[in-house]
């Protein structure tokens, strides 16, 4: 340890360099020689990058300072680009890394769990053609997602944050061919750049305000985001005072029409209220929270060990993440963080009920997943940001062995239904317990976990969430100026409650799976003894591919389905001890919580800002886990009874009594037809707007009328172009005699040059040049009776004098010119500066006007113009 | 006993604006070139007249060899142009001249 500490100091701690470089190097070699190296070397590579990964970043857990006041492990890799500030000041980005309780802890849930996932897909994938691609892209997801909570500052998380989404968009679509998968995938990437959108714009205001984006420079720096934004009107647009005082002249019509856009009155909320909102939207993209949760479910699509991986254990918990992250910022507006735990309350009783009656094994477990983190956004709302991310690390292993164990179950199926929809269909499992024993326990006590069993993982991070959700009030900070928004005393046991009826829920839907898949009899082929493969084999394709070869009506025959491959139950057994003993880590009302105690200095701020609600609260800790345990019985209890003892006939009656409602929860509440309806229809609309414009106004009017512009003077040159010499040979005849009647002519132009006549009373007049030009002066003080080449001539006026200056000019035919010039200084009266403006030629008057244009005198009386 | 340079300008003139008018009103494209060597004849005469006054030089001369040298370039080009023309048209008109009309 001593050894590791010298070789690692904590300020350029390189060791964070290995946890991000192996898996990108896996990426790389599989990636680019994948093909070449087979599978075995495949495997080796993307299991031994996860590995060594793994081992280092334990390390680094290992050798993070502990104690009271916490620390971290930093890594600087290069400065990567500056940025000025609103004070002028410049603003270092850097490509660093900065590891504290918080990430090492998520460092070590994605190198272990990712391990564990990366094991079981070596033999998941075995048969799939794209083996190399798929670890490819599975190792540039952990790199991904190491650099999202490694990073130091919010540059390098979007960074990470991007690129997880790249790797979640790549492994959706895995299976391109076919085109739903295709679709999902886009929609999961469409859908999070809306989130993006939001996470951009908390960033710029953020970088505006506290003049940094590094998470601890952030939250010491959260108070400067008490400053009040004018969100209406936006820009620099006035109010409809200030436009009326400064337009006083303005006109009935004008100003009514004016006032119909200009807000009487201001909008203005404070910057931490627009970076947690902006930020909530980035997070709520990425963590599938209401209302861009849609994407998730759909996601589904990918192979199942992505499915726990990404969309369950380590990406969607992102947004999550962030949050904790930046809790300073979250805590500096009460009003931000009652939308996070209100939406997050929502999305977890609204992604529950969606779940009650899915049939795709898959979907169920997708729509825990959406409303579990509705959970811990509930959590990290009402200011337990260490409850919700322990939420986030206990789901990650119960959940992520719900998807393997689903994986599992699936991949039995597959053995004789090839079909994506079919093989995952609950309906088509049952009694799988005594074929896959090991599959069926590990899922049991997930299922337990998650539907919140004490003294299981899930039971104590979903308790101490509900319970701080019911305990606590938030103490808005302290502003000169209007107060912040501050959390009626109602709001945290609301949410208390609504928790406790998801949870019902939670543990309804989950134990529906459990029995329907493991439970009652086998539905989905009838089982021969002895039973052989028929000739045509299916070797070249992957599981979820399918193939049907059986749809002709003929009931399916085939062999007892099987248990999977050690590679496979081996990570669900080390995640199911993980659901069982991972609660202990932070077990707050027994005392038991190391996890909590090296989190907590992460989470200093929040110790001041979330206070008790009231009184004597701490003590109906231990009666208000009552209600949650009670959930969870009832909601095991009620699917014992349905699915088990009366073998889903209640849910049939249900079905026939109200159709209605079943179906709509069936079909998801319709959300995807409302999204489809109003948000992609806007866009059709929109589209449709934008192309008839480009053909009516863009082609129609602007593309025709330059066209016909262009036509007519077309046709008026086209006459002068008759084709015949003759015609062209006049028109050069008739333009020579103009050149050389201009040039016949003399022509008495001159430039006056006045800038000295204030200071000296000289002004230098040159003549035009032409040819054969001779020039004569008169009026100059020397007399000049010839004509002479002399062009320029300097004349000397006193002040208040002025002098006519004519000036004949000959040309070579003895032809004559003149023009006459009057030039006048102003009087002594005048100040005079050279700063002055020289004279217009405006005040040279020709011949006839002896004196300055009246529009010219108040130039030259300027005062500003005194020495 | 010299003859006036007026003379010698008259003349040119006379013979260039012949050249000018006849290059302009007449369409048969051989009397179009012989009016343009009358044009650059009468030029040749002035420069030459010119000369004379310009004791010691020589420039007006040597510029009337190029002229003609130029003259007979042109003439050789134009009149392969009217030939080539005569072929394609049978005509020698230069109103007939309007193949890239319209």
């Amino acid at each position: 340890m001593e050894a590791l500490k010298a070789q690692f100091p904590a300020t350029n701690f390189t060791l964070l360099a290995v946890v991000l470089a192996l898996p990108l190097l896996g990426a790389f070699v599989n990636g680019v020689f994948g093909k070449r190296l087979g599978k075995a070397g495949v495997r080796l590579m993307a299991l031994s990058a996860l590995g060594g990964s793994f081992i280092a970043a334990l390390a680094t857990f290992l050798l993070l300072p502990k104690g009271e006041g916490g620390g971290s492990l930093s890594w600087t890799a290069w400065r990567w680009f500056s940025l000025n500030g609103r004070m002028g000041q410049t603003i270092p980005i850097d490509v660093a890394f900065s590891v504290d309780a918080m990430s090492a802890t998520m460092m070590l849930v994605v190198t272990g769990v990712g391990f564990l996932i990366h094991l079981y897909s070596s033999e998941y994938m075995v048969k799939d053609p794209g083996y190399h691609r798929f670890f490819a892209y599975l190792n540039l997801f952990c790199f991904a997602m190491l650099t999202l909570v490694m990073a130091d500052n919010m540059a390098v998380l979007f960074v990470g944050w991007e690129g997880v989404g790249l790797c979640s968009y790549l492994l959706i679509g895995f299976w391109f061919g076919d085109e739903k998968n295709a679709t999902a995938g886009k929609k999961a990437f469409i859908v999070n750049r809306i989130g993006d959108f939001g996470l951009l714009v908390a960033m710029a205001i953020l970088l505006y305000y506290t003049g940094t984006l590094r998470f601890s420079e952030i939250n010491a720096s959260a108070r400067n985001l008490l400053d009040p934004v004018t969100i209406w009107p936006f820009g620099n647009l006035p109010l409809e005072g200030q436009w009326d005082a400064a337009n006083p002249n303005a006109n009935g019509l004008y100003k009514a029409i004016v006032h119909l856009f200009l807000p009487e009155k201001g909008v203005q909320v404070y910057a931490s209220t627009l970076v947690g909102l902006a930020m909530f939207l980035g997070a709520a993209g990425k963590s599938a929270q209401i209302p861009l949760y849609v994407w998730l479910p759909d996601a589904m699509a990918g192979p199942t060990p992505v499915s726990a991986l990404i969309h369950a254990a380590t990406m969607v918990t992102a947004g999550v993440y962030l949050v904790a992250r930046t809790s300073a910022v979250f805590l500096m507006s009460p009003a931000a963080m009652a939308t996070v735990a209100v939406l997050g309350c929502a999305t977890a009783i609204f992604a529950a009920s969606i779940g009650l009656f899915q049939h795709d094994l898959k979907k169920v477990l997708a729509y825990s997943t959406v409303s579990q983190l509705g959970f811990m956004f509930i959590g990290v709302g009402v200011g337990a940001f260490a409850a919700g991310f322990f939420h986030v690390f206990t789901h990650a292993f119960f959940k992520a062995c719900l998807f393997l164990g689903a994986g599992s179950v699936i991949h039995a199926m597959h053995a004789r239904i090839h079909d994506t929809d079919k093989s995952q269909d609950i309906r088509n499992m049952g009694g799988l317990k005594k074929f896959m024993p090991i599959t069926r326990w590990t899922f049991l006590i997930s299922c337990f976990a998650i539907a919140g069993a004490p003294p299981l993982a899930g039971f104590w991070s979903k308790d101490e969430i509900l319970w701080r959700a019911f305990s606590t009030k938030i103490v808005a900070p302290e502003v000169a100026r209007d107060p912040l928004w501050t959390w009626p005393s109602w709001l945290g046991q609301a949410i208390y409650w609504v928790g406790v009826v998801s949870a019902t829920m939670t543990a309804f839907y989950m134990f529906r799976a459990y029995f329907l898949t493991f439970h009652g009899e086998f539905r989905g082929w009838k089982i021969v003894a002895g039973w052989k493969e028929p000739k045509h084999g299916h070797d070249d394709h992957g599981h979820d591919d399918h193939h049907d070869h059986h749809d002709d009506g003929t009931p399916l025959e085939g062999p007892k389905p099987h248990e999977s491959p050690l590679a496979m139950t081996l990570p669900l057994m080390v995640l199911a001890v993980f659901a069982v003993f991972a609660g202990f880590l932070m077990a707050e009302p027994i005392h038991v919580e190391p996890l909590g105690h090296i989190l907590s200095p992460v989470f200093t701020r929040a110790h001041d800002a979330v206070v008790l609600r009231g009184e004597g609260v701490e003590k109906l800790m231990w009666p208000m886990m009552g209600p949650g345990v009670a959930a969870f019985l009832a909601g095991t209890g009620a699917a014992m009874v349905v699915y088990l003892n009366k073998g889903g006939a209640p849910e049939e009656s249900f079905k026939k009594a109200a159709p209605g409602l079943y179906r709509l929860i069936y079909d998801k509440w319709r959300i995807d037809e409302l999204y489809d309806a109003v948000v992609v229809g806007m866009v059709d609309a929109l589209a449709d707007i934008f192309t008839a414009a480009d053909k009516w106004l863009i082609d129609g009017v602007l593309a025709k009328l330059t066209a016909a512009i262009v036509a007519f003077f077309g046709t008026v040159l086209r006459t002068f172009q008759t084709g015949r010499v003759q015609v062209y040979g006049a028109a050069m005849a008739i333009g020579l005699a103009g050149v050389g009647f201009f040039l016949v002519r003399p022509h008495a132009d001159a430039t006056v040059d006045d800038s000295k006549l204030r200071s000296a009373g000289e002004v230098v007049i040159s003549a035009a040049p032409g040819p054969g030009y001779t020039y004569r002066w008169e009026g100059t003080g020397t007399e000049q009776k010839d004509f002479s080449a002399a062009r320029e001539v300097r004349i000397n006026v006193n002040p208040g004098e002025t002098k006519d200056v004519k000036l004949h000019v000959r040309n070579a035919f003895a032809q004559e010119a003149t023009h006459s010039f009057a030039i006048t200084r102003p009087g002594r009266g005048f100040p005079s500066s050279a700063a002055q403006p020289p004279l217009v030629p405006g005040t040279v008057v020709p011949a006839g006007g002896g004196s300055i244009p009246a529009k010219d005198i108040p130039g030259l009386i300027n005062p500003r113009g005194a020495q | 006993m010299t003859v006036p340079l007026e003379y010698f300008v008259i003349v040119a003139a006379a013979l260039f604006m012949t050249g000018a008018v006849g290059f302009l009103i007449r369409r048969n494209l051989l009397v179009l070139l012989m009016s343009i060597e009358l044009m650059l004849n009468a030029v040749n005469l002035t420069l030459v007249a010119f000369n004379r006054q310009h004791v010691g030089g020589h420039a007006g001369q040597i510029f009337t060899f190029f002229i003609i040298a130029i003259a007979a370039a042109e003439a050789a080009v134009g009149l392969a142009i009217v030939l080539a023309f005569f072929r394609l048209r049978s005509t020698v008109r230069s109103d007939d001249a309007d193949l890239l009309r319209n």
